[in-house]
């Protein structure tokens, strides 16, 4: 799989957390699009096509979730990934492809998100 | 004496002239004075009035003197009525006379002696006076005798109601002396400390039941005695041995130089005070673990990410990129402690496969270094993978508190035996998995046996929540397992053993498992020596 060409919009109103993800993913290869507020992410998303969305959960101007709902209502086959730093699973956390905590580290984020892709471009045949 | 008191007189003669005389007469005695002009009316008059004395004229037309006598004789009423005849004296009127036998019967004779007829009319009404009074007194002694029957009946049968009201209540009422032996005790103290009547009246109360008294017990029973009442909670001992709080109130009585105590248990109120607070705190550490973990969590993440692309920079040389890795592994060990404690994080809402070797793995590795310091032995044998449909993190803390409950057990070293196996129930006709766990520690008395699954039952004073069982037993419930545990004594060492029992593990299961008996049956009796 030709990891340049798959685009991963990356969501986080912290800027130090998010460029290090950032970082993470493109040493893996992919190609990332930073976004640091809900509001951006769907900017982007309505300028340009992504792969995937890796969103953050809690920001200021609306959570993961909420983020999520509105992505998928409008691009329903776009992988959504929520992660976050809580404990505690959010209700409408389902509206997710997948949720995961922070601290798995960057070898599990790499595998989630590869078997995400995976599952999709199966599904798209 | 009154008007009512008055008593009568009956004058019955057929002359006017002869009635006129007598009531001129008989003026001052005070008497009603009633006339009647024949025997008929007189008769009539007699039945109207109560009559103290007759003064009869013999000779009268109609009915005569003596035929009137008769006919009053025959009723009741009159047998005893005085008659005055009066009449000419004639040898046969004085033998009529005296063939009166009952009642007060006179004669006098015409012409009239006034002094003599009002001397013997205040015979006959003094007579009759006292009569009356004897018979109102007697009856007024008859009314007072049946009053006070009535009143001592009323008061017999309030007290027997109240002696029922006693019995009948919940609370614990005991009567005791100034020295402490009970008088009373009622049914429901019986019932609350279950010693039986028989037992314990005469001895010293709160010697039975080791009551706990919130100052020295001496100061309490004065300050009882100089303020007559005193409410306190107290902390007595039933029977077999079970601690029991109660709410007291004590009076004294001085005239009867005794002391009357109602106890109402509180325990279980006081429980459940103590299980909401207790929930409460939980609760409240939770919300702290969910805001310290999100606090810990993100900045750990970037951390750990900065950790990740220093140790794959180009530029890092071998001894760098070393330091790097060091970084990263310690890093981990952070983020695996956040997990497990700070965590509710679940995979899945919905219940997922959950192998229990790999859950009991996950708890020994946990508690690995506490194996090491207690120097405790595991020996450890699953027989099955043990996989049963659940979440991991319930799960997971059944066999945490199992298990740390074991090794809290045996500080001075001992051995950890665990079990796993698939069994087969047939009363159910299906199988179960069969987890057990047991150490050779400190032993369970059997008088804590009962309340081991109780909320906030603990051995371990202050170090324990007393939640773990309880909590455990919940989930296991929820499985629609069940969790058994017995505490022997062999060869002079404590066995404590639990022994859970999830159902649902299907009979294709088993069969599979059977194959994997073999590879699995790795017997490890390791013991963990430094690492």
């Amino acid at each position: 799989m030709d990891l340049n060409n798959t685009i991963i919009l990356c969501v986080d109103d912290e800027e130090l957390p998010l460029t290090l993800r950032k970082r993470v993913l493109e040493s893996q290869g992919y190609q990332v699009i930073a976004a640091c507020s809900a509001a951006d992410a769907m900017r982007t998303l309505n300028d340009r096509t992504v792969d995937l969305v890796l969103t953050d959960q809690l920001m200021p101007d609306g959570t993961g979730t909420e983020l999520t709902r509105s992505i998928k209502k409008k691009w329903p086959d776009l992988p959504v990934i929520l992660i976050s730093g809580i404990s505690e699973i959010p209700a409408d956390a389902k509206y997710a492809d997948l949720f995961i905590s922070k601290i798995e580290g960057p070898a599990v984020l790499f595998a989630k998100i590869s078997a995400i892709l995976s599952a999709r471009r199966c599904s798209l045949g | 004496m009154n008007e009512t008191h008055k008593v009568n007189i009956l004058m019955v003669d057929d002359q006017p002239a002869k009635l006129l005389s007598y009531e001129a007469i008989l003026a001052n005695l005070d008497a009603h004075l009633i006339k009647a002009r024949s025997g008929r009316e007189g008769l009539e008059l007699l039945l109207k009035h109560d009559v103290a004395v007759v003064l009869l004229d013999v000779s009268m037309p109609d009915i005569n003197g003596f035929e009137m006598a008769d006919i009053m004789r025959q009723h009741p009423r009159f047998q005893k009525t005085a008659i005055l005849f009066i009449s000419a004296v004639r040898m046969s009127d004085l033998d009529r006379i005296k063939g009166y036998q009952s009642g007060a019967v006179d004669y006098i004779s015409v012409p009239v002696v006034p002094e003599v007829l009002r001397a013997k009319v205040s015979v006959f009404v003094e007579l009759h006076r006292k009569s009356r009074e004897l018979e109102d007194l007697n009856r007024e002694l008859e009314t007072r005798v049946e009053q006070r029957t009535r009143q001592l009946q009323e008061s017999e049968n309030l007290l027997r109601e109240r002696a029922d009201l006693l019995e009948l209540a919940s609370e614990a009422i005991l009567v005791r002396d100034l020295a402490g032996a009970l008088t009373y005790w009622n049914a429901g103290a019986e019932a609350l400390y279950g010693w039986e009547r028989r037992e314990v009246l005469g001895n010293s109360v709160h010697a039975i039941l080791e009551t706990e008294y919130p100052v020295e017990a001496t100061g309490c029973e004065s300050t009882l005695i100089d303020c007559g009442r005193w409410d306190v909670n107290l902390i007595q001992k039933t029977r077999d041995g079970r601690e029991v709080i109660v709410a007291s109130r004590q009076v004294f009585k001085k005239e009867a130089g005794s002391i009357l105590e109602i106890n109402r248990d509180i325990t279980s109120q006081i429980r459940a005070e103590e299980a909401l607070r207790q929930t409460e705190r939980l609760a409240a550490m939770g919300r702290v673990a969910g805001i310290i973990a999100h606090e810990i969590n993100n900045p750990l993440e970037a951390i750990t990410n900065a950790f990740y692309l220093l140790r794959n920079h180009p530029s890092l040389d071998d001894e760098a990129h070393y330091y790097a890795q060091l970084g990263e592994v310690e890093l981990a060990r952070v983020g695996h402690i956040t997990k497990q404690t700070l965590s509710f994080y679940r995979e899945s809402q919905d219940p997922v496969n959950v192998p229990i070797a790999e859950i009991l793995d996950d708890v020994l590795e946990l508690q690995s270094r506490q194996l090491l310091m207690s120097s405790i032995i595991l020996d450890k044998k699953y027989l099955t993978g043990g996989e049963i449909r659940g979440f991991p993190v319930e799960l997971r803390q059944v066999f945490l508190n199992l298990i740390g409950n074991a090794v809290q057990a045996m500080p001075h070293g001992g051995t950890l035996r665990i079990r796993m196996a698939t069994r087969w129930n047939e009363a159910r006709g299906s199988a179960y998995l069969y987890v057990s766990v047991c150490d050779t520690g400190t032993g369970i008395r059997p008088e804590h046996a009962k309340h081991l699954f109780e909320p906030f039952f603990t051995t371990k004073s202050t170090k324990g929540t007393g939640l773990g069982l309880w909590i455990s037993k919940g989930i296991i419930q929820k499985y629609d397992g069940a969790i058994r545990f017995r505490s022997i004594i062999f060869r002079g060492i404590h066995l404590t053993s639990f022994r859970v029992m999830f159902p649902g593990v299907s009979s294709a299961i088993k069969g599979l498992e059977a194959a994997h008996h073999s590879l699995r049956d790795e017997t490890a009796r390791v013991s963990l020596g430094p690492q």
